[in-house]
């Protein structure tokens, strides 16, 4: 869009800092609030920004309560079900982009459908299915279950990325004798390197996000993420802020981190791929 | 193809498990009466109003928010990149946290809604904005268009920077007014993108659960139980497996329809 009428950039000059306010204040008042004592945090009226500024309830969480554990395992659920998810994602989605096989279209239908199903309809069934398995309670378990979820995303997303490829690449490089999975490992691999990028963050913060299935599928300290985690210290009779906040502010940063450094990938990937034009 | 085989079994399997338990006895046998019992469920017929009045609001609300934001975006302003950063932080945020960031700004005595609110003068006593029953459901739908905005916002300026800029040079040319070439011009050409974002938030709407599940846990009484709040404690707190199943079977139903024409547009794009 070329120069528009001074009044418009007004406008949006003062929208863009409504906007500073409105998103920046929650931020703001979660930091605050974390490094506040115990008794300032519930003070009436409360303080806007902390008297006598203490690093208290971060100790508290980190050094005398379970939020490391949490912490490593949000981390190794996320992580698994993030590669997880990607390779088999890449390899259906190179399938679907590649292959013409009957009921190809019917197919591809299903798994964007499978985008729609509800997470709470698939709860019931993976907590009988891997209690009976005996993987109720464990990494693979949950990594499994989670990769229910972001398993068509990931296959959706790289097919948009694979489709890029000029397909006479993989042609060319079966004239020289490569199998379609040596195809596919030496050609198409390293031209969609930013999707797959793109594609494990997004799995990654869905992971990481969730709370129903490590509600349903853990017990016990032992498995706890750090959103698992959080939810118990809420749902006490007597909920300490500061440290309650102290821990929602770690366990936002990697996905805040992940996302201001790959923001550009993650809003590239999800408009070509997720929503493709 | 085994990464085939892989999605049928993550996916194929578990959903076929839950039409079988949805139509199954406790005791064993088949039977249709999950399904009978639910018209009679006045907390179900409850939950599913809250659900369509969560989905419709925030879904609506994040559209005109993030409209807004980003055509303020597409203007020619400067440090458009800060500002979009700062615009999408919000998304980067688990929702079972935002749901807590959100508890306590709400929290009667010591949050800071009240604090502001009361200083300006807007309100003259504490407002218990989750704890009173009229006020829960909205207060919930607010906390999420924080939340949410930021994904329809992107799609939506994905859109306005694709639209070709002689389009309003040659309106300009013809004497066209601001207004006139947002709705001759920007309009038109967004009316995919924003049926793209709404059907994505949409759906994106119906599976919400940290949020509320940390906001209210669904009460005040029932006030914010979302379908997927109920299934959840129809399974996990009173055990009834075959009638939690139903439930999220007609939520799944309902969402198919819902992104039925979204899908097959998607498809006929193949």
């Amino acid at each position: 869009m070329k120069r528009r009428l001074q009044p418009g950039v007004i406008i949006a000059y003062v929208i863009l800092g409504l906007v500073l306010l409105y998103t920046i204040t929650p931020f703001l008042w979660m930091i605050f609030t974390s490094l506040k004592t115990d008794q300032e945090a519930v003070a009436i009226p409360p303080t806007l920004w902390p008297q006598e500024p203490t690093i208290e309830a971060y100790i508290q969480i980190l050094i005398w309560g379970n939020f490391p554990i949490w912490f490593l395992n949000s981390t190794i659920i996320s992580l698994g079900t993030a590669l997880f998810s990607t390779m088999i994602g890449s390899f259906a989605g190179y399938g679907f982009s590649r292959f013409g096989f009957r009921g190809r279209a019917t197919l591809i239908g299903i798994i964007l459908a499978s985008q729609m199903l509800p997470g709470v309809l698939l709860v019931g069934p993976y907590f009988k299915m891997l209690s009976t398995v005996g993987l109720y309670n464990t990494y693979p378990g949950l990594i499994l279950a989670f990769t229910a979820i972001t398993l068509p995303f990931s296959t959706w997303m790289l097919k948009g990325f694979i489709d890029s490829v000029p397909e006479e690449l993989d042609d060319a490089a079966k004239i020289d004798g490569c199998t379609p999975l040596g195809a596919y490992l030496k050609v198409i691999l390293p031209l969609i390197a930013p999707g797959m990028v793109a594609t494990v963050i997004f799995a990654f913060l869905l992971a990481w996000g969730d709370l129903l299935w490590v509600l349903v599928l853990t017990s016990g300290e032992k498995m706890t993420t750090v959103t698992l985690g959080l939810t118990r210290l809420v749902t006490q009779f007597r909920i300490i802020w500061p440290q309650l906040m102290a821990g929602s502010m770690i366990g936002a940063l990697p996905p805040l981190i992940l996302y201001l450094l790959l923001q550009n990938y993650l809003v590239e990937g999800m408009t070509a791929g997720a929503v493709k034009e | 193809m085994p990464a085939l085989l892989m999605l049928v079994l993550v996916l194929g399997f578990p959903i076929v498990v839950a039409v079988v338990n949805s139509l199954s006895l406790p005791d064993g046998g088949w039977t249709l009466e999950n399904y009978a019992k639910l018209p009679q469920d006045s907390r179900f017929r409850n939950s599913l109003v809250v659900t369509f009045i969560f989905v419709g609001g925030t879904v609506l609300l994040h559209l005109i928010v993030g409209f807004i934001i980003a055509l303020a975006l597409n203007a020619s302003v400067k440090g458009k990149r800060f500002f979009r950063v700062v615009a999408i932080l919000p998304w980067a945020v688990p929702d079972v946290i935002s749901g807590l960031m959100w508890r306590f700004m709400y929290n009667p005595t010591a949050g800071i809604i009240n604090r502001v609110l009361l200083s300006l003068g807007v309100i003259n006593t504490y407002v218990e904005w989750l704890g009173d029953s009229d006020l829960a459901l909205p207060s919930v739908i607010f906390a999420d268009v924080w939340r949410g905005y930021p994904f329809v916002m992107l799609i939506l300026l994905a859109g306005l920077q694709a639209i070709p800029g002689e389009q309003y040079e040659a309106a300009k040319v013809d004497g066209a007014s601001t207004i006139q070439e947002f709705r001759h011009i920007t309009i038109p050409n967004m009316r995919g993108m924003i049926l793209i974002a709404v059907a994505l938030d949409t759906i994106w709407q119906f599976r919400r659960f940290g949020l509320v599940f940390n906001m209210t846990a669904g009460g005040p009484g029932n006030v914010t139980e979302i379908l997927s709040l109920y299934v959840y404690k129809q399974y996990f707190r009173y055990f009834n497996f075959e009638y939690a199943a139903a439930i999220a079977i007609v939520l799944a139903i309902i969402m198919l329809l819902l992104s039925l024409p979204y899908v097959r547009a998607m498809v006929r794009r193949l």
